[in-house]
Parts: C-alpha cells; sequence; structure tokens
C-alpha cells in the first residue's frame, strides 16, 4: 500500500453486500487492486496540490456508518424543479442509483429517437478500470449507466445527465459510471449537472467514458454546483474518431473539493477538439481541473481555454497537458489559462504542459494570473456604478468568453443565472 | 458651481498641483490650455477621485460641499462627468449596460425611478444620431476595438446620456479627425446650457473654433498661470506656452 487506505474488512464487506450479478467479478477485481493502491497521495506529481485525506476520511466515516446507499427521496423536489427548468430530456443518478426512465419538462418518458438507455449489466458491459479512484468506482458500483446515440439520433431536445447527490445524517459516498457511444455520423448534445443537497457531508466519484465514431459531432457541457460540505472527483476519458467534433465546457461553481480529470485520446486523424472551462471559487473551496489531451495521430486540433475567477481564501489547480506523440504530425494544440484573483488570501497553481515527439506540429500555451484593472474599475466608477457593481460587471467580464461560447441554447439562462449568482456571493463577500 | 482653492496634489513623490485656484460657475465653458506635463490632465483626475493622486493641500468646493470627501461614484452621481484622454477599452462590459447602469445610478441617487429598456433604447439611438454613431456601438463592449475618433464620441454619448451638471473634457479632441472633431462639438454645444458647467482641457486651440470658451486658463507647472477670454488662445496658438511663461516670470 502506497496510497491513502481505508479499513479493509469494512470495504470488502461494502462489496459484498452489494447484489450478486453481473458486475460482481469486476467489483472484487477492482476492489483488490484498490486495496493494493489506495487513494493517491500528494506525493504524486498530478496530485501535487489536491489532497484527498478528507476523501478517504468521509469513505472511513461512511463505512463505519455500513457503508448503505442513502435514500433519494429527499432529492426529489429538488430533481423536479431541475428537470422542469432546463428544456432537456433527463436521466436521473441519485446517489449513485440511476433511476428508471427519462424525465422531460413536457413529460415524455423516453429518450429521443435513436437514443438508446440501459445500465451495464443490461448491456452485459463491464465497467473499466485503471487509475485508484476508477479501481474504487469499479469496486463499489452498484450500475452504470448505458447510453448509445445512432447515426440517425434526434436529437431535438439536449440529453440531461442529473447526477444528484446528499443526505441528512450519516456522511453519504456515491459512485457514479456512464459510458456514452456516439455511432459513426452521429450529432448529440448532452448537458451534465452535478448538483447535492441534504446536511451531511458527501463524495461523489464518478468515471465517464464517451467513445466518439467517425464524423460524430458532441457538444458536452459538464456544470457543477455542488454545495459546500460535498468533496466530487470526476474522470472523463474520451476517445475520438477521424474527422469526429468534440465541444466540451466545464462549470465548476461549487463544492468543497473537486477534482476533474478530463483525459481525451485522438487516435484518428482530422479530430477536433476543443474544451471551454470556467471555475469560480470562493471561501474555503478547492478546485482542480486536470485536462490531458492525447495526440496519437494527425493531423488534428485541440484547443483548450480555462478561465478561473477566485476570491477569499481559496485554491484552484489548473493542469493542462498536451502530448503530441511520434507520429502525429499535422497536430495543432493550443492551450490558455487566465485567471483573475479577486483576493489576496486566494491562490491558483497553474501548469501548461507540452509533451511534443513529432516534427510538423503547432503548439502553444498561455497562463495569466491578474487582478481587476485599476484602470478600468476606476472608469466605471466615474460614470457612477458602485465599487461593487463596477468589480461584479468587470469580474462577469471576465468570465463572458467562457459562458458566451456555450454550444447549448437549453442551458444558457440557467447556466448564465448561476454563474451570477456566484460572482454575486464572492464580490459580496470581497469587497467588504 | 466649482470652487478649487490652492490645490496641490501629487503622485508618488512628484508634485504635479502646486497651488491651483480656478472658480467655474453655471453657465460657463472654460478652456484649460497647457503644454504636456502642466498638470492638466491632473487636475480632471482629481476632480474625478483618482486615488493615484494624493491632494497635499488646498480644498475642492463643488456645489457648496467638500468635493474631495467623495467617492468617485458619488462625485459622478452628483453630476459631475470626467470625458477621458485614454478612454478605457473593457471587453465583456457592454456598451449598453454601461450606459443603462449609469444613468440608473444616477437617477437612483436622485430618488427617481430607474428607465426601462424602451424609454432607454430611445433615448440612446436619439444621442447616438445627433453624434453620427452607429447604433451597432451599443451592443459592442465599452471602447472595445474601437477607433481613437469612436472612443472619443463614445465619451461624449456618456455625456450626453448622463447630462451632467459639470463636465470636464480632457483632450476628448486629441487625434480626432475634423469630421470626428465636429461631431464631438456638436454634442458639447448641445449640452450648454444656464444650469450647466463645462470644462474642456485641450493642447491645441483647434476645438475652441467649434465651442466658443467663456474663459481661457494657462496652465504650466502645476498652477493658473494667466487667464482671459477666447482671444488669449488665439494669441497662444500664435505666440506659443513660452510667451506665457515668459511674461509670467518677468
Amino acid at each position: 500500500m502506497t496510497g491513502l487506505s481505508l479499513p479493509d474488512k469494512a470495504l470488502e464487506r461494502a462489496v459484498q453486500s452489494l447484489p450478486d450479478d453481473s458486475l460482481s467479478e469486476t467489483r472484487h477485481a477492482a476492489l483488490a487492486r484498490f486495496l493494493e493502491r489506495g487513494f493517491p497521495t500528494t506525493r504524486l506529481e498530478d496530485w501535487k496540490y489536491t489532497d484527498l485525506k478528507e476523501v478517504a476520511e468521509i469513505s472511513r466515516r461512511w463505512l463505519e456508518g455500513g457503508a448503505t446507499s442513502a435514500d433519494t427521496s429527499a432529492l426529489d423536489s429538488e430533481v423536479q424543479r431541475i428537470c422542469s427548468s432546463i428544456d432537456a430530456d433527463w436521466i436521473v443518478v441519485a446517489n449513485g442509483v440511476i433511476s428508471p426512465g427519462v424525465i422531460s419538462s413536457s413529460g415524455t418518458s423516453h429518450p429521443g429517437k435513436g437514443i438508446t438507455v440501459s445500465t451495464y449489466s443490461e448491456s452485459s458491459l463491464a465497467p473499466a478500470f485503471d487509475v485508484p479512484l476508477a479501481d474504487f468506482n469499479a469496486a463499489l458500483l452498484t450500475d452504470g449507466l448505458h447510453i448509445r446515440f445512432n447515426a440517425d439520433a434526434a436529437n431535438d431536445r439536449p440529453l440531461g445527465l442529473l447526477i444528484i447527490d446528499g443526505t441528512d445524517g450519516l456522511p453519504g459516498v456515491a459512485q457514479t459510471r456512464i459510458r456514452i457511444e456516439f455511432d459513426d455520423g452521429a450529432k448529440a448534445q448532452l448537458i451534465e449537472y452535478q448538483v447535492s443537497r441534504g446536511d451531511a457531508d458527501h463524495y461523489a466519484n464518478a468515471v465517464v467514458e464517451l467513445s466518439i465514431g467517425n464524423q460524430a459531432v458532441v457538444d458536452y457541457v459538464r456544470v457543477q454546483n455542488r454545495a459546500e460540505n460535498h468533496i466530487q472527483t470526476h474522470r472523463t476519458e474520451a476517445r475520438l474518431g477521424t474527422r469526429s467534433v468534440l465541444r466540451y465546457s466545464g462549470f465548476d461553481l461549487g463544492g468543497q473539493l473537486i477534482r476533474n480529470d478530463l483525459d481525451v485520446a485522438i487516435d484518428a486523424p482530422e479530430a477536433e477538439v476543443s474544451i471551454a472551462g470556467l471555475y469560480v471559487a470562493g471561501d474555503g473551496q478547492h478546485i482542480d481541473n486536470h485536462v490531458r489531451i492525447d495526440h496519437q495521430t494527425g493531423p488534428a486540433r485541440s484547443t483548450q481555454e480555462y478561465r478561473g475567477i477566485l476570491g477569499g481564501r481559496c485554491r484552484c489547480v489548473w493542469n493542462g497537458k498536451a502530448i503530441v506523440q511520434p507520429g502525429a504530425d499535422g497536430t495543432d494544440a493550443e492551450q490558455a489559462n487566465h485567471n483573475l484573483l479577486l483576493s489576496d488570501r486566494s491562490e491558483i497553481d497553474a501548469k501548461p504542459e507540452l509533451e511534443i515527439y513529432a516534427d510538423d506540429v503547432k503548439c502553444s500555451h498561455g497562463t495569466t494570473v491578474g487582478q481587476i484593472d485599476d484602470n478600468a474599475l476606476f472608469y466605471l466608477r466615474t460614470r457612477g456604478l458602485d465599487k461593487k457593481d463596477a468589480i461584479r460587471a468587470l469580474t462577469r467580464a471576465f468570465g463572458a468568453s467562457i459562458v458566451s461560447r456555450l454550444a447549448i441554447s437549453e442551458l444558457a439562462e440557467s447556466l448564465t443565472a448561476m454563474v451570477e449568482a456566484r460572482l454575486a456571493e464572492l464580490t459580496e463577500s470581497d469587497s467588504q | 458651481m466649482l470652487e478649487i482653492s490652492e490645490l496641490s496634489a501629487s503622485t508618488g513623490n512628484t508634485e504635479i498641483l502646486d497651488g491651483l485656484s480656478l472658480t467655474v460657475n453655471a453657465g460657463e465653458v472654460h478652456a484649460i490650455m497647457g503644454p504636456n506635463g502642466s498638470g492638466k490632465s491632473t487636475l480632471a483626475q482629481v476632480i474625478a477621485g483618482h486615488d493615484d493622486y494624493a491632494v497635499t493641500g488646498g480644498s475642492v468646493t463643488y456645489k457648496g460641499s467638500d468635493l474631495l470627501q467623495l467617492e468617485p461614484e458619488e462625485r459622478a452621481r452628483e453630476g459631475i462627468f470626467l470625458g477621458f484622454q485614454y478612454p478605457v477599452e473593457i471587453p465583456g462590459v457592454n456598451n449598453a449596460y454601461l450606459l443603462k447602469a449609469a444613468v440608473n445610478a444616477k437617477r437612483k441617487h436622485h430618488g427617481l425611478d430607474e428607465v426601462d429598456a424602451f424609454e432607454f433604447l430611445k433615448l440612446a439611438r436619439e444621442k447616438m444620431t445627433l453624434l453620427g454613431m452607429d447604433q451597432k456601438f451599443l451592443n459592442r463592449g465599452v471602447n472595445e476595438g474601437f477607433s481613437g475618433g469612436e472612443k472619443k464620441r463614445n465619451e461624449v454619448l456618456q455625456m450626453a446620456m448622463l447630462e451632467p451638471d459639470l463636465a470636464i473634457l480632457d483632450e476628448t479632441d486629441s487625434g480626432l479627425d475634423i469630421d470626428a472633431l465636429k461631431a464631438v462639438a456638436k454634442g458639447v454645444n448641445a449640452l450648454r446650457d444656464p444650469e450647466r458647467a463645462i470644462v474642456l482641457v485641450t493642447h491645441y486651440q483647434r476645438l475652441l473654433d467649434y465651442v466658443q470658451p467663456d474663459f481661457v486658463h494657462v496652465l504650466s507647472g502645476g498652477k493658473i498661470l494667466r487667464s482671459g477670454d477666447k482671444s488669449l488662445a488665439l494669441e497662444l496658438e500664435e505666440k506659443g506656452y513660452d510667451w506665457v511663461k515668459e511674461a509670467a516670470n518677468a
């Protein structure tokens, strides 16, 4: 054992208490691997700035409390509220348990034409694992969600994945696993919305796999707005086919400790990946985004731009890595990370990385860390705006380039309101 | 309206204003001229409340109250407008948003209802037509990618919308072609009113051909060396600033 460990016996009991089904074998294999390695520690370069001690602590308390899958009925009203406010076909995963059927504002109970929704056990699919958090996820997974978009999928409305977690009383731990396959030529819009309710501490761990076929076009927006005592580790692995397009945006507005890994492999030519992210952190928050784009073949183009707005005592981490493998000529990889610090107690650890093993490539990266521009602030104040309102306008403007490129119009209004509310909280507390 | 008495101000360790006195009454248009580095822009910035400048002596009274006690936004809502020599580009902050927020901040301060979107647009379009500005500027970021002339017109547009009691225009004429200069002058002249005072800070006499000042002051070394009527501006154009300095030293 090199990492952060959990009590072996209690963990084994928790895995054994899950139903004996087609996932059992994988659960035990993943458990054996996890028991060997544990959670990663800050001694590892990839985890240098994010300490999972709190994850181990909540998990230990959850195991001591009987490792129960929490009752989800308390989440129902919140589920209804969200599903009716954003126009999408929603699939709900509450505390790691997949709810049957689809909810939408128009009341339909089936996904759109050409979209198949099933579970891992129904599809005889085994969860893949190789990194410790995926081990932990596969060991404790009740069941996974398996979605397939056919080439003729009629995605009139975006497909929503509502990942909602929370309990009252005992701390909770939940595993979510989603695999989405996009057939050749499929066009799809997806929203993954991560929220939480309830007053207990909670740890949500998710693994999402995107398998994107040739010439498929995927718009994917992940919005995280968790409670201040909730922890999330989230891993997305995407694989892109020839001439496919992935437009991915991630918004992190809440949570106590958030770690998102986005791993994209381009192993077919002429794929195009554009990633945009916005993180807004205030007092007590830790938000870490790790993005890794592996150009295995060329020509292909990847861009990523993350922006961070930090206020109060908080810490954010951004690590963008582009790897250009031998022979991946014609690769064009851009990465940018810009941060606005509203407080001198905010910390950003920004780390762009390029690993290039091919000759004919175009790669660039840029990182900035700054504060509110005094000249712009003075200018707005001479027009009569309160200092607080002026700071808010400038802060909003800083994030606007990420918010405005949102490809899913059904989400735009809600997301803008969420970002606005979060910025209001941040600028309110920091201007005092 | 504005009573500046023995005003001294510095930035860092550099004294820029050195006992400057000036009185501006309602209905008057004043031109402040002077060589580069004489303190013209500093005077404008101090009146607007920029905290880069420390007031080290003297007083500024506006409508009978101590102006220096007020925050920049309070000065604006009380009717002071500064047209910037270098208007700041603020990408992502919409020009219409700023205009509306500015108008409403002032209205709220004076106990008036906020203007609604319809009223606001009507007013903004009216003023833009007067200034020969394209309506598309409303939906662009504040001064973002504007040419020099567009920026200055945008300053005058803001002034026209806010209808200030005291407008200070800092080199609003610099870098303008003749059409832009005429448009700016038109905006300024439209604001001339017995209840209102305008201070034009300028390096050249050119603007004064289109906006006739009641008083012309020459600022040099942080104080006013000479005051006169508009003929002083013409005399300066002819003889240069050194003439005033020499006369003052004699």
